[in-house]
């Protein structure tokens, strides 16, 4: 037995890797595309590890984070953004992420204090504490978890989800200190506390400015979210009006559905594409059967037996604001006026910083800080979330908690604060409409929501997680980006044009002087042209990625040679698909003894040399697996079968039968396709047979 | 480019079997064009060879890998030296050019082509590659539109076409169009059909006969493709 | 003077009838010798093929002495396939020196279509310079423009194919052959008159003989065979049709049948100034068509 350790892929690494856009965008720069490819191959626990290494919550996450990984996904290029959100929900929910209990010890002796148990403030402190820090939280509120809590309704995010995160922070040694409203820095200062991060959020509802805005049955959003989220059932009647377009009157109006109110409208005073509220939001609204009305805006509210009379008058778009959106500008003449029940402000919210912190306020009421520290005008006083940007989303919140408590640490250590150097990431442009054309489109999987009758009923959560075929579907239409191809030496590249050649997206070119480039940014990531290259210099970007199959066919013919079942069968199986280790390889590897099976990301990972290995290292027979039509990428079965042919030839020079190999694609065969893989099996234990008795004979 | 194929295995198993240490050397250029003798297959013919031996009973060789830029300039060739001391045979997977190169510049060892060396072509598609130029010498295209009959007319005439073609194919196969209607076609497309026309002699076979010589610098008798000294 | 008897017949404006004979595979001439003895006085002349498609036989300069030695007119067939310009000037100086003087030039099959494929194809010429080369000589002077002590006088001739389905480059080639100085042309087996008719309608302009040229088919499977494998044939479905529908047997006697049939038209409508009849190996069958035909007492 030749036990030479011999590597098939020869070249080098490629050391340049490209960020991708989502994790650009992604404020905590979340490894998303590793964690998306994981969830593709069903390795939902190692996706759940990538999502928690780079997300302190991750499962509040999952339930409502505002997606900007989405947004600037690729895919939406070709149809659809991938459903990154319901991905990662679905590898953390399978994955067991309630079981994981995250460990801390003190190291240091500074006590920080975290005014505010919002997700900013849960996030310093996490960070804080992970490094070693005494850390107390002082809520000024009954219940930990600030807008996550009071705000956002328990149909978006269950509060069992919330508290476990919550529990799992406390267990890690952070105090939490609720009902305790903190009123002066300098009291805890002299408490001990070494420095303080400020993170009171954004709770104060603006003013809209009309008259009749303080009467009877004129509510804002964020007192109503609170009353409800905290217990109470506020009687709204039957007709109820909510003003804005924001998260926040969504979640007014849903709620409000949700309480039985049978009319409830939203009033806005520009059109749908301008409004900021997040679009499934909006979209499920409309379900709820929740009445928009755009271009309206309340001028007036008069009181009519206990109630409100809204005077709203008709708006037209005019030039663009300083948010970039057109300004409304009202329509002489246009006014009507409308009876509710309830009206319910939600146009927007303003932090409320008490004078004695002494910080420095800013535009909107907000607290300033140096952008790069996160600190005050107060030394040792940082800020933070809502209270330092204005209402935001979450995951913002969770990034700027993490970074205060970097700061924090630096502070308390008199580092000089470096500012982050620009990022080294190179941007990735835009797929060019060559490249889109020959991407198959296949439209976005939704997880699945419940019924409007099942929705409106309560406040059970709305959507629920993929199975596993879905997730898995869904998860495949990643497009891999910037983990392409590279050429890693140029001086060795012949420009013989293969690469051009082979690829199904057209990616490879040659330029006026015959150097071969591939843009990283149209290159899919396939893998056909790294084993087409007769010069073996074109690695794919990922340093994992290279020698991997080399190690597990080591591995595997390291394990399968000191086990004397023979025959022995050495399977290359594609992860993606039917043939993964999570589903059919599991089986057969129990049942069929022998049969070993290499996995790979994608049968274009099998180069000839892995095949011919197999054999060298004593395997009797060797099949390749794939996912056929099912595959993510285009043609993958056929150069694979290219390759499987020119081993054959080889076999057949060598004396073994050329049917020892074979390629099985999924798609094709009607048959179950264990029976095919029996068939097979059962064949080169014939031809084993054979050459068993013909030794026999020789001897 | 110069395209080759890989000779079969139990020939190159043949030419290396009274040798001990083998090296496999590659040519970057030509051969890696028409995968038949770059880094690749290079590697590939390592594996191959090392499972044929393990099945003999033969004794093992022991095998070494390199590919250089290309085997048929001298200077590349130096950076031989190191990696040829103690290997006793060298399979060379470059044209029968590289092949004779390596062979002289290591006059004391024995170097075998691992590759045909079949013809100047190019490729009409990836993985199929057609014979295009037979370096006649004597190049005659300005009168066959581009279209050389030389190589892509079996019997090599130039007054054709012969009275062999079916359906535009050549008698020898009806996978092979034949040339001189391809040649007729051309020159009417271009307006040129006087070219076919005209009667062509018998090809000068002087520049063929072998071996032949360019000569690029001055101050040597420069020989033109008819053997005629120029001035 | 005329050159030879069979250029004094082309040039008598009578009906010229050839025909040719492929000599055996070795050195048993018998066969031939009994062939010939049989044609020579029914013919103008005998053609013998040069390893026609490709098959090594007995060469067709022996075969031409046989039949001037047994008294008929001999036609020989030189193809470019085998032999270099020397060689060639050379068969032509001896063939001269023997009294054989008629000369067809063919360019040859090519070496893949025949029973030694691993030989090396010459066509050091082609049939267009292979004419002006026995042209250039009997100007007194080699290829080499060497004076030649003795020099050859021949009628020359080439073959065409009528019914070639590019015809434009065959046209291209035959105006060649004609100004490298062909007497005579000898054509590939005509099966469709009304292409022949096209055919001569062109070929008329020139002052060269065309003897149309026909081949005995012997059966439905012969004329399938030649379609697929034979360079430059192609039967018509319709005469394959005809022959499968005759019983075993009497394939030979339909063929002769067919031939016959064309024979009598050509002769009839003038079309052109004889025939060239190819039995391909049934020449024993030839003068039972001659009498088909009616050709029988035309000649010598």
């Amino acid at each position: 037995m030749n036990t030479v350790a011999v590597r098939v892929r020869r070249t080098p690494l490629s050391e340049h890797t490209v960020t991708p856009p989502c994790q650009v965008a992604c404020p905590l720069h979340m490894d998303i595309r590793e964690y998306v490819d994981l969830a593709a191959q069903g390795r939902i626990m190692e996706a759940m590890q990538v999502i928690r290494s780079g997300n302190p919550f991750p499962s509040i996450c999952a339930y409502i984070c505002a997606h900007p990984c989405e947004e600037a996904c690729r895919r939406g290029q070709v149809d659809k953004p991938v459903a990154i959100r319901a991905l990662k929900r679905f590898a953390l929910e399978f994955g067991g992420d309630r079981m994981i209990e995250v460990e801390a010890e003190t190291t240091r002796s500074e006590r920080v204090a975290v005014v505010g148990s919002g997700p900013a403030g849960l996030a310093c402190a996490y960070y804080l504490r992970k490094l070693g820090y005494p850390v107390t939280v002082f809520e000024a509120h009954s219940e930990v978890g600030g807008m996550l809590r009071v705000g956002i309704p328990r149909y978006r995010l269950p509060r069992e989800v919330l508290d476990v995160e919550i529990t799992r922070l406390t267990k890690m040694g952070v105090e939490i200190r609720t009902g305790t409203r903190v009123v002066s820095l300098d009291l805890v200062f002299d408490l001990g506390y070494r420095a303080v991060f400020l993170t009171v959020g954004a709770h104060q509802s603006l003013r809209m400015g009309i008259e009749g805005e303080d009467g009877a049955g004129v509510v804002d959003g964020a007192t109503l979210l609170r009353e409800l989220n905290l217990g109470l059932t506020p009687a709204l009647g039957e007709r109820v009006a909510v003003v804005g377009g924001g998260n926040v009157a969504m979640d007014a109006a849903r709620s409000a559905v949700r309480l039985g109110v049978p009319q409830v409208s939203v009033l806005y005073r520009r059109t749908r594409a301008e409004m900021p509220a997040d679009p499934r939001e909006v979209e499920q609204a409309l379900e709820e059967g929740i009445e928009f009305q755009y271009l309206v805006a309340p001028v007036r509210v008069r009181t009519r037996e206990g109630r409100p009379e809204v005077t709203c008058v008709r708006m037209e778009l005019g030039e663009p604001d300083q948010s970039g959106r057109r300004r409304p500008v009202p329509i002489a003449g246009s006014e009507f006026t409308e009876r509710y029940d309830t009206l319910v402000t939600a146009i927007g919210q303003a932090p409320q910083v008490p004078d004695d912190f002494h910080v420095r306020i800013g535009r909107g009421s907000t607290i300033q800080v140096d952008p790069v520290t996160l600190s005050t005008n107060r030394a040792g006083v940082f800020a933070g979330g809502d209270a330092v940007t204005g209402p935001s989303t979450v995951v913002e919140a969770l990034a700027a908690g993490r970074t205060a408590a970097g700061r924090i640490d630096d502070y308390l250590n008199h580092r000089y604060p470096l500012a982050p150097s620009a990022s080294e990431a190179e941007w990735m442009g835009d797929l060019l409409p060559e490249t889109v054309a020959t991407i198959r489109t296949t439209g976005r999987l939704e997880p699945p929501v419940l019924s409007r009758e099942e929705r409106t009923a309560g406040f059970a959560p709305v959507e629920m997680a993929y199975d596993c075929q879905t997730a898995t579907n869904e998860a495949r239409r990643c497009l891999r980006c910037g983990l392409g191809a590279a050429i890693v030496a140029p001086d060795r590249c012949a420009s013989c044009l293969t690469c051009v050649r082979v690829c199904p997206y057209h990616v490879p070119y040659a330029d006026a002087e015959g150097a071969i480039h591939i843009p990283f940014d149209q290159c899919q990531a396939c893998g056909i042209c790294v084993g087409e290259c007769p010069a073996g210099v074109i690695a794919l970007r990922k340093a994992g990625e290279l020698g991997q199959v080399d190690e597990e066919l080591d591995h595997v013919l390291g394990s399968a040679t000191r086990v004397t079942s023979k025959p022995m069968i050495v399977g290359f199986c594609c992860q993606y698909g039917v043939y993964g280790t999570g589903t059919l390889a599991g089986l057969w590897r129990g049942v069929k003894a022998g049969v070993w099976i290499v996995p790979v990301r994608c049968v274009t990972k099998v180069e000839t040399g892995h095949l011919l290995r197999a054999f060298e290292m004593g395997a009797e027979g060797v099949f390749v697996a794939g996912c056929g039509e099912q595959c993510a990428r285009e043609n993958t079965g056929h150069w694979m079968r290219q390759r499987v042919a020119k081993v054959k030839r080889v076999l057949a020079q060598l004396g073994l039968q050329p049917e020892r190999l074979e390629a099985f694609m999924w798609g094709e065969n009607t048959h179950d396709p264990t029976e095919v893989l029996d068939e097979f099996a059962a064949r080169v234990g014939g031809f084993y047979l054979d050459s068993v008795l013909l030794q026999e004979v020789k001897r | 480019m110069i395209v080759a194929e890989q000779k079969p295995l139990e020939d190159i198993i043949r030419m290396v079997r009274p040798y001990k240490k083998v090296l496999l050397l590659g040519c970057g250029t030509c051969t890696t064009v028409c995968n038949a003798g770059g880094e690749t297959e290079v590697a590939f013919l390592h594996d191959a060879l090392r499972m044929a031996e393990a099945r003999a009973a033969d004794g093992r060789r022991e095998y070494s890998e390199a590919t250089l830029k290309r085997q048929c300039d001298p200077e590349f060739l130096e950076h031989l030296t190191e990696r040829v001391e103690g290997v006793d045979a060298v399979v060379s997977l470059a044209c029968g050019t590289g092949v004779q190169a390596l062979a002289e510049r290591f006059a004391d060892l024995p170097v075998f082509p691992g590759v045909n060396t079949s013809f100047i072509g190019m490729a009409v598609e990836w993985g199929v590659w057609d014979e295009r130029c037979a370096a006649c010498g004597d190049c005659r295209l300005e009168d066959t539109g581009g279209i050389c009959p030389i190589t892509r007319c079996t019997k090599g005439i130039l007054n054709g076409p012969c009275a062999g073609p079916k359906n535009g194919h050549c008698e020898v196969s009806p996978d092979m169009e034949c040339a001189w209607l391809l040649i007729y076609r051309r020159l009417e497309r271009l307006g040129q059909l006087e070219r076919m026309r005209r009667y062509y002699p018998p090809r000068n076979f002087r520049p063929i006969s072998r071996p032949r010589r360019i000569v690029g610098k001055a101050g040597l008798e420069a020989r033109g493709s008819h053997g005629d000294v120029t001035a | 003077m005329a050159t030879s008897l069979l250029e004094e017949k082309l040039l008598s404006g009578e009906f010229v009838v050839t025909t040719e004979i492929g000599p055996p595979k070795g050195a048993d001439v018998s066969g031939v010798i009994h062939h010939i003895d049989v044609l020579k006085d029914m013919v103008d002349g005998i053609n013998v093929t040069d390893h026609q498609s490709s098959v090594m036989r007995y060469p067709s300069l022996g075969a031409c002495l046989l039949i001037k030695e047994r008294g008929g007119e001999p036609v020989l067939q030189i193809t470019c396939r085998d032999r270099n310009r020397l060689a060639l000037q050379a068969e032509v100086l001896f063939a001269y020196s023997r009294g054989i003087q008629n000369i067809l030039c063919l360019t040859g099959d090519s070496v893949d279509v025949g029973d030694h494929k691993d030989a090396k194809p010459v066509f050091d010429l082609d049939s267009v310079q292979l004419l002006r080369m026995i042209r250039t000589m009997e100007s007194g002077v080699d290829m080499a423009g060497n004076q030649l002590a003795g020099a050859p006088k021949c009628c020359i001739g080439a073959s065409v194919h009528p019914e070639a389905d590019f015809m434009e480059a065959q046209l291209v080639k035959f105006d060649k052959k004609v100004e490298a100085g062909a007497q005579f042309f000898q054509t590939q087996g005509v099966f469709d008159l009304a292409a022949f008719r096209r055919f001569m309608q062109y070929a008329s302009q020139f002052d060269v003989k065309i003897l149309a040229g026909f081949i005995v088919l012997s059966s439905a499977g012969m004329a399938r065979y030649m379609n697929s494998s034979v360079p430059g044939i192609t039967v018509p479905q319709e005469l394959v049709d005809e022959l499968a529908a005759v019983e075993k047997g009497k394939g030979l006697a339909k063929g002769v049948e067919i031939a016959a049939r064309f024979i009598r038209t050509i002769r009839e409508e003038g079309l052109c100034h004889g025939v060239h009849i190819m039995a391909v190996g049934n020449e024993s069958v030839v003068p039972e068509l001659l009498a088909a035909a009616e050709l029988v007492g035309v000649h010598r």
